[in-house]
């Protein structure tokens, strides 16, 4: 673990002048530098795993990705964090202009100060480990805006960090996919924080897409005020180690939040979703539907909790964890909770775990279809409900096409 | 809006079971360490192995902390304050019931128990624990013709050692957690029930739990074997009277179930639990666990937990024999500043296992209630099978109701289904019921009992209308 050593003997960022908020975070790390395992949120993650995640070299320059579709049209814009273009575009119903230093300080400083270090120990340690290069700051405001594609990416042998902060104004609707990609044998901690002002709304995709032991933590952060509506739609696979946590905050209430996450893994792989959602005034929406699948000798984790606390009155929130476990030595651990004070509400949790419907494959076989046509078709519809959900043109990133291919 | 008189008249019902006996007995002194164990043991003459097992408990305890996981807040247990040992002082021996001290059997008849035989007509053996010792057992010797035993587990421990040998300790080992190990170094007394091959016990049996001093603590344990094929209705009941002071209860419940056997436990748990302040009440830890270790062997729990100041519970099968059967029906009310976290563990081993688990738990006043559940499907339980149901009324918007689900699975070919929801006593239904002339109270006290009717199904007779009577009367009115 050579960036906690790094870390604990002081010797992160001593060349470099290091910010404010690499401050608040060396201190906070140095007291804990890794989070407790008895803690609920770290007790599932494969500790080895964990070690192999900080065990690369730090980087802070920038290689390209090699992604599809080179060429930005017309109705995408695409950003890759860390490679310098000043982006300022002003048109005439919408703007996107980058938030400065001090702006992006104010914005996450109030949520690193507050929480304890094991709750928010991803988004320290992305902080304390991001320099300023690699850190992308967005205010966007007005309608029909073209898509938005942010890619972080890694190199092989080096731990990336990016830090992403996008400030939604008000009456602004906007759709916002977010692509990690992990190079071979190589770590990405990303932390995004998006803050949604009055009536507006994003459509959010997070891909996340990895190669061979390619280990990755995503915290999410995401903030929204009166009658905002957020719709996350998120995909993991092939990381060896992947962790996607995603915190919720209603700061008032009177909003809705749609989410569909799902994880795939195989070989020896673990995969994990984690999700907070705080409902912290009335009449507060969600409906949350989490679904895996697991192969081989992988292990896949969802952990939801709703928190519905004496304010927030007449909130309606379900939380739905699907699971599919295809092999004898994979394994799922799901565990969606409920924390609630408020009386008037409405709350609903369900999980499942099963294998592919038997009915369903024999009704297909005696249709003619071969087992593995029938299984793939009935995989297909599993994908399909999330897949769809994600606000990505068909074109740039076919990932059914992907998936299928892959099983 | 809902008459808030109304609500603070009822939520202030006061317990009728606070009373205590004035009777003269023999207490150790306070705290706990080796001597205190050899002489707990002594005074109930026990065998060499037996001191062993407890002086290991004793060890293991001492090297354990303490578990704070739980979603429960409580001043921190003083353990050298209490009592391990304290018993109301009687004759050595007693042959009939005619020997036992007349104001003991005041306070069972108090209590509602039949302990005199005359009262036939129950069909209920009983057997009657007071602080640390078991007073009387009834019905012995009807139970004895069809090979039963019950009776206390000092007794079990001189005339059937064999059985403890084999069987205590089998399902919860001294180690398990820090109660169950506190529990194995202290136990003083409890039930012990054997139902031989092919019986199914003739009528149902129950102990009936008494805590009287404020400053002993309570460790009973219960062990009950059931044998290939025979079958067991086993029915548990718990008071206390009212002290400013918080006393402990760490019990241990043992279960197991061989080839075709099965065994029902219920539990009706009303112990004080506190005043509105939050003062006083019983601090409940238990430590309930069950073992399906034959084919097609079937365990189940009901419980209905309204007592206690802390509960801290969770009745678990471990599902070993092929086709074996876990279930786990469970209602739980807090009231006031009660705190429980309570839930089941259904451990699913042996293939085409079952499990159900229905749990209600109602939160009011400044409560909070907590259903923590686990659901492990091992590698070999193929074809295993899972049905979870958690709901929570909340009523008032003081209190709280979280739901703790814990679901693994290593298994592809079983099934997991788990689902929970929140509600809250409808005021549409309310105004319906109350339109129809059926008064406030009584439309409450209906959606309560409608609320928790999946559970008191699974209740025995005698033992249903005693929580639906319990629960609408800890209840009534607390509607906000």
């Amino acid at each position: 673990m050579q960036i906690i050593e790094e870390i604990s003997k002081n010797r992160i960022n001593k060349s470099a002048s290091g910010s404010i908020l690499q401050k608040i975070c060396l201190d906070k790390l140095q007291l804990n530098p890794l989070p407790n395992h008895k803690s609920e949120i770290w007790r599932m993650a494969n500790k080895s795993k964990l070690a192999r995640f900080l065990d690369y070299k730090i980087n802070h320059d920038f290689y390209k990705p090699n992604i599809p579709y080179e060429n930005e049209s017309q109705k995408v814009i695409r950003l890759i964090i860390g490679d310098h273009k000043k982006i300022n575009i002003k048109e005439q119903e919408w703007e996107i202009k980058e938030l400065d230093d001090q702006k992006i300080l104010n914005l996450i400083q109030h949520k690193l100060l507050e929480s304890d270090s094991t709750q928010n120990w991803s988004a320290l340690l992305n902080h304390l480990l991001t320099n300023e290069k690699n850190i992308c700051g967005l205010n966007i405001k007005g309608r029909n805006l073209p898509h938005l594609e942010i890619i972080t990416n890694s190199k092989n042998n080096l731990f990336n960090s990016r830090t992403l902060i996008i400030n939604i104004e008000k009456n602004t609707e906007v759709e916002i996919s977010q692509i990690n990609l992990g190079d071979d044998n190589s770590s990405l901690s990303n932390s995004s924080y998006l803050y949604l002002e009055e009536d507006s709304q994003v459509n959010h995709g997070i891909v996340s897409y990895g190669k061979y032991k390619s280990h990755l933590i995503n915290s999410l952060n995401v903030f929204q005020k009166k009658n905002s509506v957020y719709n996350l739609g998120s995909l993991q696979f092939k990381f060896d180690f992947g962790r996607l946590e995603i915190n919720i905050n209603q700061i008032e209430g009177n909003a809705k939040t749609n989410i569909k996450g799902m994880q795939i893994t195989q070989d020896n792989e673990q995969i994990s979703t984690y999700a907070k959602i705080a409902f912290n005034g009335p009449n507060g929406f969600l409906d949350q539907l989490n679904k895996s699948l697991a192969r081989d000798r992988s292990h896949s984790v969802f952990e939801g909790l709703i928190v519905v606390p004496r304010i927030a009155q007449k909130t309606d929130a379900s939380q739905l964890s699907r699971n599919l476990l295809l092999s004898n030595y994979a394994k799922i651990d799901t565990k969606p909770q409920l924390e609630i004070i408020a009386d008037d509400v409405k709350c609903m949790h369900g999980a499942t775990i099963s294998q592919l419907n038997e009915n369903e494959l024999f009704y297909m076989r005696s249709r003619g279809l071969t087992l593995e046509q029938a299984s793939k078709l009935q995989l297909r519809s599993y994908y399909q409900e999330i897949i769809s959900f994600l606000p990505i043109s068909k074109e740039r990133w076919d990932l059914l096409a992907l998936l299928l291919k892959n099983k | 809006m809902v008459n808030d008189n109304l609500v603070d008249n009822i939520v202030s019902e006061p317990y009728k079971y606070g009373f205590v006996t004035e009777i003269e007995s023999e207490k150790i002194s306070k705290g706990i360490n080796e001597d205190i164990i050899r002489l707990i043991s002594s005074k109930k003459n026990e065998p060499e192995y037996l001191l062993n097992f407890r002086l290991n408990a004793f060890k293991k305890w001492q090297a354990m902390e303490e578990p704070d996981w739980a979603d429960l807040g409580y001043e921190a247990i003083d353990y050298q304050d209490i009592i391990y040992y304290s018993a109301p002082k009687q004759q050595e021996k007693i042959t009939s019931l005619d020997e036992v001290d007349p104001k003991l059997l005041e306070t069972f008849d108090k209590l509602g128990i039949p302990l005199t035989e005359q009262k036939r007509l129950t069909n209920v053996a009983v057997d009657a624990v007071f602080d640390s010792v078991s007073i009387a057992t009834t019905f012995k010797e009807q139970l004895a013709e069809h090979g039963v035993i019950f009776c206390s587990i000092s007794e079990a421990i001189k005339d059937h050692s064999d059985l403890i040998e084999k069987y205590l300790g089998s399902v919860i080992p001294a180690s398990d957690n820090y109660f169950a190990a506190l529990n194995s170094a202290v136990f003083s007394d409890g039930s012990f029930v054997y139902i031989p091959k092919n019986v199914t016990c003739p009528m149902d049996l129950s102990s009936y739990f008494r805590i009287n001093s404020g400053d002993s603590g309570q460790f009973e344990r219960t062990l009950i074997i059931a044998e290939e094929a025979s079958s067991v209705s086993y029915l548990e009941g718990c008071t206390a009277p009212m002290f400013d002071t918080n006393t402990l209860h760490a019990a241990v419940v043992e279960l197991v179930a061989l080839d075709d056997a099965s065994i029902k436990y219920s539990t009706v748990q009303n112990w004080y639990a506190g005043n509105e302040q939050g003062v006083g009440g019983i601090f409940n830890f238990v430590t309930k666990r069950g073992k399906c270790l034959g084919k097609r062997s079937k365990i189940s729990w009901s419980q209905v937990e309204t007592g206690s100041a802390i509960t801290w519970k969770y009745p678990s099968c471990i599902l070993i024999g092929e086709e074996s059967v876990g279930e786990f029906y469970s209602v739980a009310l807090t009231n006031n500043l009660q705190q429980a976290d309570t839930g089941t563990k259904m451990i699913h081993i042996g293939p085409k296992t079952k499990s159900t688990i229905v749990s209600k738990g109602i939160s009011a006043g400044k409560s909070s209630n907590s259903y923590r559940g686990l659901v492990k499907i091992g590698s070999k339980a193929k074809g295993a099978r899972n049905y979870s149901q958690c709901d929570s009324m909340l009523i008032g918007d003081k209190a709280a109701a979280n739901t703790f689900p814990y679901i693994q699975s290593q298994q592809p070919n079983s099934e997991v289904e788990h689902e929970a929801s929140t509600c809250r006593i409808s005021e549409d239904q309310l105004f319906y019921l109350q339109s129809r002339g059926i008064e406030f109270e009584e439309a409450v006290s209906m959606m309560v009992s409608g609320f928790c009717r999946d559970v008191f199904n699974q209740l025995p007779m005698e033992f249903a209308a005693e929580a639906d009577k319990l629960l609408s009367l800890k209840l009534e009115g607390s509607v906000g």
